[in-house]
């Protein structure tokens, strides 16, 4: 089943069959953001994505955080030609610096937005930088970690409170 | 001895916080700093404490500073990749890692090092560019000096005489470039030329330009004049007033925390360490009873360190228990000819009185040496 991206590129998890809370039959079809949360009363499999002031995003999936940076970010860091990113295990307080970028526009830090510690850096984007770029959303996700305060996530924004902050930021 | 009103002027910059609500717009205000020290690592480390610690809100600054004779490497870069650390040693030149990106410069007393510092809104490297080329234009109204897409200033349309790199923190950037003056253009490119051969690596690379001193095109263009009018463009464009600030960066009383910012400067672990993974694979020549015979090198360096050593060595011209030997005592050693000759020497001691074998040792010890 193919994994379908809705408009802010968010990637959705494949359905595998019906869970135990989907009552719709089994058959490939296009999933749309509303109509997971509508099918599902429990907790969602995968998070919704978060936002922070630093343009960094957060989905969560069983307590491990992947991290990354926005559309906005990316774009404002023009092309990114190297990463110095954390060794697995490094243990990050919220707004510890956890590693660097290169873009042309400079050489800029990046800052945990979490709590935890790294259980997996994307190895892809040492070959390749400029994924970051091309799929910041997705492919491009810099690190994830096992989040030892999840209560975290509650002080990000939510999707459309990050595209209002940007709203008064581009002011 | 710093001046009273200078010491009050950090606290203010560093304190005082200009409330933004209620103002329709900033007031001007801004400070111009020149740098006592020509030491590359105490220059860093106040650049690296005023982009830390002063509140730019308002009040940008700009920082002069010279260097006594030292190469400086872009944060994310490699420098055997980038220069020749070897005749580095043996001249006594400096290695210096910056915190920005971007590539590798050679720094004497002929070249002036300008930081621009602002908040992040107001980061704009071509206006600052821009206001070098008016400074530059004032002194001397002919000369014909642009800024190009990549940021470098060049002279008639072809001669590199500065290039750029920067920084963005939390709150605060820096945008710091440099301008030929008089610079000692044969030591810059015997310098900054890479002898080493057989590096892969993910690191940065520089891009290498031709350059030229702007005293070999005007000789009135002195160091001290163009640091001159530089800083009365800058004053007249923030409408701040013309006067630079001397400042002495090893001085902890202006400055608390600045001379801890020089030893991480100063580290191998920051100079060194700091280097991206990368490989080096390559061939020693070694001539043997009349014979040419082959020498395989491969090595792994992970933050500055070896992490694979694989040294193939005939073994009718070296023992291979030694050879053994040598691979696995680099495992975990810097990549550095210091260390390893230490090392080198240990296992060589275990041999006594074996002066052929000695000698065959010493040229390939000396020949990893030279490629660290």
């Amino acid at each position: 089943v193919r994994v379908i991206s809705d408009r802010a590129g968010r990637g959705l998890l494949p359905a595998l069959g019906p869970g135990p809370r989907c009552p719709l039959p089994l058959r490939p079809w296009r999933l749309q953001v509303g109509a997971v949360r509508s099918l599902h009363t429990g907790p969602a499999l995968l998070s919704v994505r978060k936002f922070t002031e630093k343009h960094e995003w957060i989905t969560t999936e069983n307590g491990i955080g992947t991290v990354g940076i926005s559309n906005f970010a990316q774009e404002a860091l023009g092309d990114v030609v190297y990463f110095s990113l954390p060794e697995i295990g490094t243990k990050l307080k919220k707004q510890d610096e956890f590693g660097a970028l290169e873009s042309v526009k400079a050489a800029s830090e990046l800052y945990s937005p979490l709590s935890g510690e790294v259980t997996e850096v994307n190895e892809a984007l040492a070959e390749n930088p400029g994924l970051v770029n091309k799929s910041c959303y997705e492919d491009g996700w810099l690190i994830k970690m096992a989040l030892s305060n999840p209560s975290e996530l509650d002080e990000r924004m939510s999707e459309e409170a990050y595209e209002k902050y940007l709203k008064s930021v581009e002011e | 001895m710093i001046p009273f009103s200078m010491k009050n002027c950090f606290q203010f910059l560093c304190n005082h916080k200009v409330p933004a609500a209620g103002f329709k717009t900033t007031p001007k205000g801004g400070l111009i700093l020149q740098s006592v020290s020509n030491d590359v690592y105490q220059n860093l480390a106040v650049e690296d404490w005023i982009h830390d610690y002063i509140s730019l809100e308002g009040k940008p600054v700009l920082f002069f500073w010279r260097n006594s004779p030292s190469v400086v490497i872009g944060r994310h870069q490699n420098p055997w990749q980038e220069c020749n650390l070897n005749l580095m040693r043996e001249e006594g030149i400096k290695l210096a890692r910056r915190k920005s990106g971007g590539g590798t410069v050679y720094h004497d007393l002929g070249n002036i090092n300008m930081t621009f510092f602002t908040t992040k809104n107001k980061y704009d490297r071509m206006e600052n560019l821009q206001l070098i080329v008016r400074a530059l234009n004032a002194v001397q109204p002919q000369l014909d000096v642009q800024a190009t897409k990549r940021f470098d200033l060049l002279l008639d349309g072809q001669f590199k005489i500065s290039g750029t790199a920067s920084k963005i923190g939390r709150t605060n950037t820096y945008h710091h470039c440099t301008l030929l003056c008089s610079t000692d253009r044969t030591a810059l490119s015997s310098l900054l030329k890479s002898p080493y051969q057989g590096i892969e690596s993910r690191a940065t690379a520089s891009i290498p330009s031709t350059v030229k001193n702007l005293l070999e095109k005007d000789p009135t263009l002195t160091c001290e004049v163009l640091m001159s009018a530089i800083a009365a463009e800058y004053a007249a464009h923030h409408h701040i007033k013309n006067h630079v600030h001397l400042i002495n960066p090893a001085d902890e009383t202006v400055f608390p925390g600045v001379n801890s910012k020089v030893q991480e400067l100063r580290s191998w672990e920051w100079i060194y360490g700091r280097t991206p993974k990368f490989s080096v694979n390559t061939t020693f020549n070694v001539l043997h009873e009349q014979t040419h015979l082959e020498i395989k090198v491969f090595l792994d360096i992970k933050d500055g360190r070896i992490e694979i050593c694989n040294i193939k060595a005939p073994d009718h011209w070296l023992p291979l228990e030694l050879c053994d030997q040598l691979n696995s005592s680099l495992i975990g050693s810097k990549f550095c000819p210091i260390e390893t000759a230490m090392l080198t020497n240990i296992i060589l001691r275990t041999y006594p009185g074996d002066y052929k074998l000695h000698s065959k040792w010493n040229i390939l010890c000396e020949k990893m040496r030279g490629i660290m």
